[in-house]
């Protein structure tokens, strides 16, 4: 267990209930379980887990939290612990954010579902890219084969960036671009930032956020090039370093427990390694001269919204709290905006079935409200048909209009934290806290995260969940409905609409060409030259990307780059 | 004597997505058969793999798309070096019609969607590997 | 399903369908497979074998992939064997070296096979020199074997070899590990990958440190190379070194030496397996086997003497009816 050299004031005057109080209800509780109770309902106790395995009794009483002091372990809004929101004033002051996905195709076509989203309400975008943008290959090479603007956005130079955006003011869009890795965030942000220069957008207007986690790239996602973990943390730290120093407005980084939870691993997991991540980077800058003040309140984070209703909500609000005790306790932060765990929300798309696919919806929308009372920052609703494609638009609508029905018809927003003091919620909360700080004191026992990682620790973790999951959705033991659970004889299809985008190739292959012709050959080589070298200095490789992008390289030529001067390598699974 | 099924296992092309095909690895290899995991492959590869590994069968896993170009061209190339005893079966995300056609049109012996149970897959292979 | 005949000769004239068709019948010990070791045999012999061993994750198959690609390149024809442990429940295997294999020139000439250890037809030992023997028979000229050097069957395999390469890396421990696991006396090179990790210079040194200590004069001492093969470093001076042993084998004809010291073991371990094949079966499914065992428990005999017993009446009792139709068949010599 982390020391976090935070004081605890144990004064019993501090403490929630009276100690007379407390003793009385744990009396009453005694003669409730012996008395009220029937036999079968006291053998279920020790029967009940959240997902995460948390033991759950059949009530909760004051008794359960009685150790819990208000100012110390659950605090206002806005202030330490910051277990009840980031700002005082939450949604009252400031809605969440309204961020749909958008990626299809090519960037013109893109452009459009973008300005559709807008000017239906959304308040912020997230892009996303296809596959081989994802992994770094251009649109025209042999690995990009059946893939091009399929689930995503086509990019291969600054010149889709800027079809992608046009008419697209970059000084007031709050823009996400989910790059995933650390090698391509090394080079669609600075696509991004060079068409804002090019506009005469001044960088200090620009904002967003790009994902940029090292995780991402080695244990999330396979591919049939890995970069080694040390080198994409690299990437990752560079990334971070050098946006915190020029782009005020943008968030660098966005630990992404979201991916990682839906490639296997519980509440937990989820929460821990991306606290983990986020402690490998801060050592890592300040090692390279800044300061935790100077990063910190950049540093954004992404879950999931899986199931289980109230260990989510726990979840999120432990993942504050926990945030507020690392940056104070072991970093010791000056600067309040360093102590603000703020997090973008995505519901789970594990969890939304093929079968009965408008059974999702429901699925959402209840994920969508335990994420808006665990208090995130912004929030994405699943589409329906998110187990089969890329949404339509009227799926994707559908999904807007229930973030829209939570903020504006529930009532939920109207108070802070509503679950506080929850008998429940808070005991849960507790245990996600302590639960989260020993797997993270688990992985600094191996020697950090990137060390865990290149050993396969987290490999294997994923690998047994994932067997463990399926073998309790076999059994029964875990119920989806509709698929193992009031599994209907009769399976009925719902008509879905899938959209394609087959121009897309030939499109990008004839603007390849000709950027091929346009550009100076002699400058791509000197930016390419300089790029490489760098990656064998400690050098930082933002800086060459911009040069290189502007002179018209492609990705696919700066990762492959990446590729030849880093190595590569392959999960340490088999 | 039962021999033991030969599976070559492979990602599509760039598919990120590899909890299912390495959990399907796993049940497979703990049901008695011989899987070779090939990780993320094109169709050249899983083809030249396949014949070297002499496989039964093939595996692929999509989920980002590729499906219906990968996917059949891997069928098409083993047809292509008179191939056809082994069997190519695909698992992962896709609409109910693109897997229909996947098994009516491109000769994928059966698609996988999600939520199949394992043993579901399992039986499947036996039933349709030949042991000649 | 063709003709065995048909399948053999495809194999030789290079279909890669047939002789990996060949490989799995030996593997299984099908009926078949005695036919197809006599035939393809006097093919065999001319190929390079090389045996890379090491501890889990000491980059094997990496380096496999980087030794493929520059032997393909200058011109060789590559066979590889990947042994793999199995499930020693359901006899299952889940076989990953190819995951780090990634050659995309379609011009290199290259057979890679995984293959599960708990293969126990034939037995490891057996199994993989019979598909390497193939590989050579049907124009590989390199035939490397890679196996994890946990077990003594792996390490038996990864000795058949003309040149046994021993991999660490800076995890790898101490110099008694190595010590302990006998590859100090079997090792001819030597490699020590990862070696941008910290700790690689530590295990070089210790190394040397050991080799130093025993007496080379008359025979080859094992280099030590340093690699960081994911990085593509010091692979050239690794492969230099493989054609240098090869060299050393070549010269004075020590390689016929090595062989036929192998080939001697080889016989030796087929001789045991027959006889206990065609004979002991025969003695633990006898009478006296049975008795044997309940006198030795009932205390009344001790289980030396009960064994000598039984080997006894065993050979006076059926040598003569084994020799007789044998004697018929040998005919007049």
């Amino acid at each position: 267990m982390l020391e976090t050299n935070l004081n605890r004031n144990q004064d019993p005057s501090e403490c929630l209930f009276s100690d007379e109080h407390v003793k009385q209800i744990k009396a009453n509780y005694q003669d409730w379980f012996e008395n009220s109770l029937r036999d079968v309902d006291r053998e279920s106790e020790g029967k009940y887990f959240t997902h995460s395995g948390i033991p759950i009794k059949l009530i909760y009483t004051p008794a359960d939290i009685e150790h819990l002091s208000y100012t110390e372990d659950i605090g206002f809004s806005g202030h330490p612990p910051y277990l009840r929101g980031v700002y005082p004033n939450m949604y009252r002051g400031r809605f969440f954010t309204v961020r749909q996905l958008a990626g299809l195709g090519a960037p013109e076509d893109c452009n459009e579902r973008v300005c559709y989203l807008l000017d239906h309400g959304a308040t912020g975008i997230s892009i996303l890219f296809d596959l081989p943008t994802v992994r770094g290959y251009n649109s025209d090479d042999p690995e990009a084969e059946g893939n091009v603007g399929a689930c995503g956005a086509a990019v291969d130079s600054i010149w889709d960036i800027d079809a992608f955006f046009k008419d697209i003011d970059l000084g007031t869009a709050s823009t996400n671009i989910v790059t995933h890795l650390p090698s391509t965030s090394l080079v669609i942000p600075a696509m991004y930032f060079a068409v804002a220069e090019q506009r005469g957008t001044p960088w200090t207007s620009v904002a967003g956020t790009c994902q940029n986690d090292f995780i991402m790239e080695t244990c999330v996602g396979s591919a049939p090039e890995i970069l080694p973990p040390h080198a994409s943390f690299r990437m990752q730290c560079d990334v971070i370093e050098w946006i915190c120093k020029n782009i005020p407005k943008w968030n660098p980084v966005s630990y992404n427990g979201y991916n990682l939870r839906e490639a296997g691993t519980n509440a937990v997991g989820e929460v821990g390694t991306a606290i983990a991540n986020a402690m490998a980077t801060a050592d890592e800058l300040i090692r390279r001269g800044m300061s935790i003040d100077d990063f910190a309140p950049r540093m954004s984070f992404f879950w999931d919204l899986h199931n289980d209703f109230f260990e989510e909500i726990a979840k999120c609000r432990a993942s504050r709290k926990v945030w507020y005790q690392l940056m104070k306790g072991r970093y010791n932060a000056q600067n309040p905006k360093s102590l603000l765990m703020r997090f973008h929300v995505q519901t789970a798309g594990v969890t939304l079935p093929a079968t009965e696919p408008l059974n999702n919806v429901a699925r959402s929308a209840f994920q969508g409200m335990a994420a808006v009372l665990g208090g995130c920052q912004s929030l994405h609703i699943d589409s329906y048909d998110e187990a089969y494609s890329a949404p339509t638009e009227e799926a994707a609508l559908l999904s807007l209009r229930t973030q829209q029905i939570l903020q504006a018809e529930t009532g939920v927003c109207s108070t802070v934290d509503p679950l506080a003091g929850s008998y429940y919620v808070e005991y849960l909360t507790e245990q996600m806290v302590k639960r989260i700080w020993d797997y993270i004191g688990k992985i600094e026992g191996m020697g950090g995260l990137v060390k865990a990682v290149e050993d396969g620790w987290l490999h294997r973790e994923i690998s047994t969940y994932n067997m463990e999951y399926q073998k309790k959705i076999e059994s029964g033991d875990m119920k989806i409905v509709g698929v193992n659970f009031q599994a209907a004889t009769e399976t009925e299809t719902t008509a879905i609409e899938v959209y394609e985008y087959p121009e897309t190739y030939s499109r990008q292959k004839s603007k390849l060409e000709k950027l091929r012709k346009d550009r100076s050959d002699t400058k791509v080589q000197e930016s390419l030259d300089a790029l490489r070298n760098a990656c064998h200095r400690e050098e930082n490789l933002v800086p060459h990307c911009l040069e290189a992008v502007k002179n018209l390289v492609t990705l696919g030529e700066i990762e492959e780059a990446f590729r030849e001067e880093f190595g590569l390598w392959a999960f340490p699974l088999l | 004597m039962d021999r033991k099924i030969r599976v070559v296992m492979a990602k599509l092309g760039l598919d990120i997505h590899w909890r299912g095909v390495y959990l399907v690895s796993q049940f497979l290899k703990d049901s008695g058969m011989e899987v070779v995991y090939l990780g993320n492959k094109f169709p050249e590869q899983i083809v030249d793999a396949a014949i070297e590994e002499d496989a039964d069968v093939i595996g692929l896993s999509s989920l980002g798309g590729a499906h219906m170009t990968l996917g059949p061209k891997v069928v098409k190339l083993l047809k292509e070096k008179g191939l056809n005893h082994i069997k190519v079966f695909m698992g992962g995300v896709m609409a109910p019609k693109d897997a229909h056609c996947l098994e009516q049109e491109h000769g994928i012996e059966k698609v996988y969607l999600p939520d199949t149970p394992m043993q579901a897959i399992i039986d499947g292979i036996r039933s349709k590997v030949a042991l000649a | 399903m063709r003709k065995i005949d048909d399948i053999i000769t495809s194999a030789l004239s290079g279909d890669k369908a047939c002789v990996s068709r060949l490989i799995s019948l030996v593997e299984r010990d099908d009926e078949q497979a005695p036919y197809i070791m006599r035939q393809l045999y006097p093919f065999s012999g001319k190929a390079y074998y090389i045996g890379i061993t090491g501890a889990p994750g000491a980059g094997k198959s990496t380096m496999v992939d980087k030794l493929v690609k520059m032997f393909c390149k200058n011109g060789n024809r590559v066979g590889v064997i990947a042994v793999d442990p199995s499930s020693p429940f359901s006899g299952g295997a889940l076989l990953g070296d190819r995951v780090r294999v990634n050659i995309k020139k379609k011009e290199y000439d290259y057979f890679f096979r995984s293959m599960s250890s708990g293969n126990i037809m034939g037995g490891l030992s057996r199994t993989t020199k019979e598909a390497a023997r193939i590989l050579d028979a049907c124009g590989k000229n390199i035939i490397i074997i890679e196996t994890v050097g946990v077990g003594q069957s792996e390490l038996d395999v990864a000795k058949a070899t003309d040149t046994v390469v021993v991999m660490l890396t800076p995890e790898s421990g101490d110099g008694v590990q190595i010590m302990k696991a006998g590859l100090i006396e079997v090792a001819d090179i030597f490699v020590v990958n990862k070696c941008d990790r910290p700790g690689a210079d530590n295990i070089a040194h210790a190394l040397k440190g050991m080799l130093d200590r025993i007496d080379y004069r008359l025979s080859w001492k094992p280099p030590i190379f340093r690699t960081a093969a994911a990085l593509n470093k010091g692979i050239d001076k690794f492969y230099d070194g493989l054609w240098q042993h090869q060299q050393y084998l070549n010269c004075d004809k020590k390689i016929m030496l090595r062989r036929q010291r192998q080939i001697k073991e080889e016989l030796k371990r087929n001789i045991e397996t027959e006889f206990t094949k065609m004979i002991l079966r025969d003695i633990y499914d006898g009478n006296d086997f049975g008795v044997a065992l309940d006198n030795v428990c009932e205390h009344r005999i001790d289980p030396q003497n009960a064994a000598r017993q039984i080997v006894t009446s065993w050979l006076s009792r059926e040598i003569p009816a084994i020799l007789a139709p044998n004697v018929a068949a040998l005919g007049q010599r």
